[in-house]
């Protein structure tokens, strides 16, 4: 399996809500009797649909690294299209190709040997969206394959606007059947034809809080049941089941006097792994004169270990075999860096040019630094050697 | 066959006028265009200066008379919004400076006969300068003369009654008029079930809908320099365009040249941009945010932005400067 996020906070931008960016003047004019018609359920009213269509190539690689080692490395070139279907409807596609190589993700720091992996993952997905008079329904599929793992997804989202369309509410639902066949049945030899299926409950509020203020608030569970370990792992043994339930709150904040945007945003999230994650998100999106945009940001996230998550030994010299371990009955354990206790910090900028009123570039760079002793109010996990990662992403877009 | 894209030309305040209607058969796009026409020349009637019975022009005719008088709901809501417009515009958009044109000649045709005379009554200058000496700058003090009676300020408007305290003093809608009855018009061809077309008058356009496959019209941005030609294509299915411009009433003088956009608090012309284009959901808005924007000058670009609106200014040496959400968008 293979991840580009560098953390667990999410990209999606807020979308901006016109009526809440209209300047005074506009307003006053909207005021006017007659000057829109009330009430109408025209396409100008509709949700949202699109005017036009947009086709989108992007390429990104990720690097990380730990002193002296370059880990995981991906190149990921993926295709976005979306095509408006008359004025309440709309498809939008993508695919994507990974191509993972470099070092498989290390034991703990302590062992020095990692053993070198490649692989392919090839996903796509494609969505339908209904829009109608203050409301909007949207079906998704989606499927990723690897060679090892394979992932079937469905999900359906509704939207639905106030009239006076200042509060829109969001609902969602997923699905997903996950079938994992670890290469010679990995570290125990009985990781094939496993199974994992995960379900998703969303439920979000926007709210326009004034002209220049919108916020969201996104509550999100899900429940998945089967193959949780890491088939590669010498000694993991994870729970057959994960309960995950995070919070996200986001504000976006206009700046009249440039035109720029603060977007802020924090999440809370925990699961039955007993990881509690927070997530603290800053951007500012700066328009500049020329159709340059350009968006400075910063996270900082944090997260408590898993409480089957297994420090790193003291002395590097042995291999960490759990206390207590038995083939026939493993205990719950990991020593997956990803479920120890640690902070992490990333920066980057992102620029968006338009070219022509159609053709857009867009650039965006990021790098990440974890280390166990930046964990919100903790010491984090002991042992481990400070990971860092490099993400660049390029992309044009055009619309049609 | 394919699917009726219907075009009604007509002329009306002072220009070329188009109502289109697509996907509607003919006769019945006829009759709604008509409708929609009919309503562009009701607020022209209504508010044209030049028309004796207008209800500007009886509101112009009591200035200075010391009677406040009652006006109709439509207008009380044009003079609130002639009030907002003022204040929000920090006074660069004022329906009273229409008087300054007494002292500047911007008609099409030179030496155009006018009236001389010395100032009269309690106001100010009321006559234009000498007919065969136009088409150039007037003096300093004609303009002097002039700006006591501009001002939104010194208009009494409230309770439904208005008041023009000195003679002389003019209400001018025409920084607004024909956007007004643009989007007025839109709203009539959408009550009666049109979902796409648009209303262009003299080249303020405001959409009713996309085209009948749900795609933007594609609206074409006249160059200021360039007679005939486009300074840029604009695609929208919704919402409004506008521009305002010193190509559209203009004089030049010693290589200078003086168009009809003027400060109200000087008196003279605007110089900064050559053209302001303006994307907003009314066209009220776009037609009142361009001319604000063409008299706020170097302020322009942050103003347009405060606004939120998709805008493309062409500057003095005939540059461009677009938004950075497309105009279309």
């Amino acid at each position: 399996m293979s991840s580009h996020s560098l953390d667990a906070s999410p990209d999606a931008a807020l979308p901006e809500a016109p009526v809440a960016q209209a300047g005074a003047l506009v307003l006053a004019a909207l005021a006017l009797p007659g000057v829109l018609m009330m009430g109408a359920a025209t396409p100008v009213q509709a949700q949202g649909a699109p005017e036009s269509g947009v086709v989108g190539f992007k390429y990104l690689h990720y690097q990380d690294e730990q002193p002296g080692l370059k880990r995981v490395q991906v190149s990921s070139p993926s295709f976005y299209i979306l095509a408006p279907l008359g004025p309440q409807w709309s498809i939008e596609g993508s695919a994507v190709v990974d191509e993972v190589s470099g070092a498989s993700p290390r034991w703990h720091s302590s062992v020095s040997s990692a053993s070198h992996m490649h692989d392919d993952r090839k996903a796509g997905d494609v969505k339908v969206t209904r829009y109608m008079e203050r409301a909007s329904y949207a079906l998704g599929l989606s499927t990723s394959s690897e060679h090892d793992y394979r992932s079937n997804a469905v999900s359906g989202n509704a939207n639905f606007q106030s009239p006076d369309k200042n509060t829109t509410y969001h609902v969602g639902l997923g699905l997903s059947r996950d079938r994992i066949d670890a290469v010679n049945g990995g570290f125990l030899n009985n990781a094939l034809g496993k199974k994992k299926n995960t379900h998703e409950l969303m439920f979000g509020v926007t709210q326009a809080l004034s002209r220049i203020d919108l916020a969201q608030l996104n509550v999100t569970y899900s429940n998945g049941k089967g193959f949780f370990n890491d088939p590669y792992k010498a000694f993991d043994e994870r729970p057959g089941r994960r309960e995950q339930l995070a919070l996200l709150g986001r504000w976006n904040h206009h700046l009249e006097g440039d035109g720029s945007t603060l977007r802020a945003s924090y999440r809370f999230y925990h699961d039955s792994f007993k990881i509690n994650a927070h997530t603290l998100g800053l951007e500012w999106v700066k328009p500049l004169s020329g159709g340059l945009v350009l968006t400075p940001l910063l996270r900082y996230y944090s997260q408590s270990a898993a409480y089957f998550y297994g420090n790193a030994l003291a002395n590097p010299a042995t291999l960490p075999v759990p206390a207590n371990y038995s083939v026939t009955n493993p205990p719950l354990y990991s020593g997956d860096h990803r479920l120890s206790a640690f902070g992490a910090i990333t920066y980057g900028m992102k620029a968006e040019y338009k070219v022509t009123p159609d053709w857009k570039l867009d650039a965006k760079l990021e790098q990440y630094e974890q280390r166990s002793n930046w964990r919100l109010g903790g010491s984090g996990s002991t042992g481990l050697s400070p990971l860092s990662a490099t993400l660049v992403q390029v992309g044009v877009s055009r619309r049609f | 066959m394919s699917a009726p894209d219907l075009g009604f030309q007509f002329q009306a305040m002072a220009s070329a006028c188009e109502v289109r209607i697509a996907g509607l058969p003919e006769p019945q796009a006829r009759l709604l265009a008509d409708l929609a026409m009919a309503e562009v020349r009701r607020i022209e009637a209504k508010y044209s200066r030049y028309r004796p019975d207008s209800v500007l022009s009886r509101l112009n005719a009591a200035a200075g008379s010391g009677q406040a008088q009652p006006v109709d709901e439509e207008t009380a809501h044009l003079l609130d919004f002639a009030g907002q417009l003022f204040q929000l515009s920090d006074g660069l958009f004022d329906v009273t400076s229409g008087i300054l044109r007494r002292a500047w000649d911007f008609h099409p045709t030179p030496g155009r006969p006018k009236l001389d005379g010395p100032p009269w009554g309690a106001g100010c200058a009321q006559h234009g300068p000498g007919g065969q000496q136009s088409r150039r700058p007037p003096e300093d003090d004609a303009l002097a003369a002039l700006l006591p009676c501009v001002g939104w300020a010194k208009v009494r408007w409230s309770g439904g009654q208005l008041a023009l305290p000195l003679a002389g003093m003019e209400l001018d809608f025409g920084g607004f008029g024909k956007e007004y009855a643009a989007d007025r018009a839109a709203t009539v061809l959408q009550q009666h079930g049109v979902r796409h077309g648009l209303v262009n008058l003299g080249g303020d356009i405001r959409l009713v809908g996309p085209r009948l496959d749900g795609s933007a019209w594609w609206l074409g941005i006249q160059h200021p320099r360039l007679a005939g030609q486009t300074v840029a294509s604009v695609p929208l299915g919704q919402g409004a365009l506008a521009t305002s411009g010193d190509y559209e009433r203009y004089f030049e003088h010693q290589g200078v040249r003086y168009c009809h956009i003027l400060d109200p608090r000087s008196g003279w012309p605007v110089r900064h941009w050559q053209s302001v284009s303006v994307v907003a959901p009314a066209c009220l808005a776009a037609g009142a945010i361009s001319t604000v924007a063409m008299l706020k000058g170097a302020q322009a670009p942050a103003f347009l932005q405060a606004q939120g609106v998709g805008y493309l200014l062409v500057d003095a040496r005939g540059e461009r400067h677009a938004s950075e959400v497309a105009l279309g968008t």
